[in-house]
């Protein structure tokens, strides 16, 4: 067995064993060394990426993904502190939020829950979420993207009505739009005019992430 | 042969006179427009300072929730009738005004099982009620809640009783009532903590996990002789065990937790000499092996939407389960063309059909699919499903 904690973090947040990772960090902690500290969240961000692949391969499921996410945060809590930046650095702000005329909460939670882990800041206005409440919150936030979520085909024309006054209101240009949502497929979000749509909280983040490099 | 012959020959995989057809839910904008009525959603009113102190009162009444639960469900089968369907599923819940703090907009309900329901209404003003909230997100929230809702526990199962019963007498000599026990040992279990505290409870705290699933699956039984003692002959059981791109947890681990349970509930079923249909959302073929190993009867939705595709989960579990689906309801039964659905319920018929064990049916319901698409579904049905089935 490796005593090198960054692979003995990854493994462990691949075993899904949040008592022995969180030993590791309480470690890490003790040390108050800065760079061993980021050396530490480099390690579980990487878990986190091997976590991605092994949900979008198949290999994994939406349980292990939520939970391998938990364990994440609890380590990052106790992480962020001793970074120099006095926090861990965020990978940008994300609006997010389930279209007007629908209540469902699960899929939006879990990819806030991952984005999160995964180091972006999520404002997540709820569910059943007016127009202009998302075009309210993209000025005030200013965020990278802005995220919808859609279960129900007879709320599927919400994005759209949001597109719509995106654009009308100016703020559009500056602003990503990423949908999904068991209504919502690849030709819809072309359709309306979306940049784009994720099957599942790993995709969606996955390409926040590639606009936040842009 | 009449609706019941078709029904349990298909049940029993055997080639009926023809492919019977099935209702889903029905959703009560479906209803209406078949029925010509138009109904009254009640949420409007709970703004309204008197009216709405009314409606919040009746919200909470048991005998608002039995009056309603059948009114709509007698609506839905007296509308599958007239649409030629054979049988129409129904379903029964009790729910009360929610008087705690919610974090969703709306008016709330909960149910029995500690979930919060949130009260909203569509573009088109068509009521939803979708759950929105767990109320047991611990060990001792949870614990705290099954004792306090005890009594309740017995009265659904005494009124689902009740409601199954007066659906089969007003309708069983007409259309076969799908008796519904739901929602299921799984959902009961995860949707009263909230998927992700249920997800850390699950490697954090086994055996309280343990404890709720048993819990749950001692009701769930007691719940099934419910429905099926006002003699109705196949009974659907609602889990959501996927999402759009699979499994929602590793089969597995729902094997682990939940197998006995359902192995258990196939065997009370089957000791009262019914057939057990089993409803999931979302992409599952990784279940369907161990639905069979469950000693599940058949399977009803296969949702287009989650690539569920029908020749392809026949292929897998050949005539080991009953097939019950798959119309799309995203575009085909809301705004489809006629040629379109004729083609969508030819290619269903000839990809699962052949030797029986195959009912046509929507994938699901929601204010939005048209009755005049279900009706094109039954005639394309009625034309292309007549034994032996034909051509490639």
């Amino acid at each position: 067995m490796s005593d090198d904690p960054r692979k003995k973090m990854k493994r462990c947040l691949l075993d899904l064993n949040r008592d022995a990772l969180l030993d590791v960090v309480q470690a890490v902690v003790a040390e108050a060394n800065p760079e061993a500290a980021q050396d530490a969240v480099d390690a579980i961000a990487e878990g986190l990426q091997i976590v991605g692949q092994r949900f979008q391969e198949g290999e994994w499921f939406l349980g292990e993904l939520v939970y391998s996410g938990e364990i994440a945060k609890d380590a990052m809590e106790r992480l962020s502190p001793l970074l120099k930046s006095g926090g861990a650095e965020s990978e940008g702000k994300v609006v997010i939020g389930t279209v007007a005329g629908d209540l469902h909460d699960l899929g939006k939670s879990i990819f806030a829950n991952y984005a999160t882990s995964a180091g972006f800041e999520i404002v997540d206005l709820g569910v059943s979420v007016a127009v202009e409440d998302f075009v309210k919150a993209a000025r005030e936030h200013q965020p990278i993207a802005l995220g919808m979520s859609c279960l129900l085909t007879v709320s599927a024309g919400s994005v759209g009505k949001v597109l719509e006054e995106l654009s009308r209101q100016g703020l559009r240009e500056a602003l990503k739009v990423i949908i999904g949502g068991a209504a919502l497929t690849e030709e819809f979000a072309q359709e309306v005019g979306a940049d784009a749509f994720a099957p599942d909280a790993v995709t969606g983040t996955d390409t926040i992430r590639a606009w936040s490099g842009e | 042969m009449n609706f019941k012959e078709r029904m349990l020959t298909a049940m029993n995989h055997e080639e009926p006179d023809r492919v019977p057809v099935m209702g889903l839910i029905m959703d009560p904008a479906t209803v209406d427009q078949v029925l010509g009525k138009n109904s009254t959603n009640v949420v409007k009113f709970l703004d309204k300072p008197v009216v709405g102190r009314a409606v919040q009162k009746l919200l909470d009444s048991n005998w608002f929730w039995d009056r309603m639960y059948f009114k709509n469900f007698s609506g839905a089968l007296e509308s599958a009738t007239r649409l030629g369907f054979d049988a129409n599923w129904a379903i029964y819940a009790f729910m009360q005004i929610y008087k705690g703090e919610t974090n969703q907009k709306g008016a709330a309900l909960n149910d029995v099982f500690g979930r919060v329901w949130t009260m909203g209404t569509d573009d088109r003003g068509n009521l939803s009620v979708d759950y929105s909230q767990a109320l047991c997100p611990t060990e001792a929230a949870w614990e705290a809640w099954v004792e306090e809702k005890s009594a309740l526990f017995d009265r659904v199962i005494r009124n689902a009783t009740s409601f199954h019963q007066m659906l089969v007498d007003a309708h069983g000599d007409k259309i076969m009532p799908i008796g519904y026990a739901a929602p299921g040992i799984f959902e009961n279990s995860w949707q009263a903590i909230g998927f992700v505290d249920f997800t850390k409870l699950v490697y954090e705290n086994p055996q309280f996990i343990k404890r709720v699933v048993e819990f749950q699956t001692d009701f769930y039984l007691r719940y099934l002789e419910g429905v099926m003692q006002p003699g109705v002959e196949i009974v659907l059981g609602g889990d959501d065990l996927g999402q759009k791109t699979g499994p929602l947890m590793r089969p597995d681990l729902i094997e682990k937790l939940y197998g006995e349970s359902y192995r258990r509930v196939a065997d009370l079923v089957h000791s009262y000499g019914r057939k057990f249909v089993f409803h999931s959302c979302g992409k599952i073929y990784q279940f369907l092996d161990k639905f069979v190993d469950w000693g599940f009867d058949g399977i009803i939705t296969m949702e287009p939407t989650a690539d569920m595709d029908l020749g392809r989960v026949r292929e897998q579990v050949g005539h080991k389960l009953v097939l019950i689906g798959n119309l799309d309801v995203s575009h085909l039964l809301v705004k489809g063309t006629r040629d379109e659905i004729d083609a969508a319920v030819k290619k269903a018929i000839q990809d699962a059909a052949r030797g029986g064990g195959y009912i046509l049916s929507a994938a699901h319901s929601h204010p939005y699919v048209d009755a005049t698409r279900l009706q094109w579904m039954v005639e394309s049905a009625h034309e292309h499903g007549r034994y032996p089935i034909r051509g490639s």
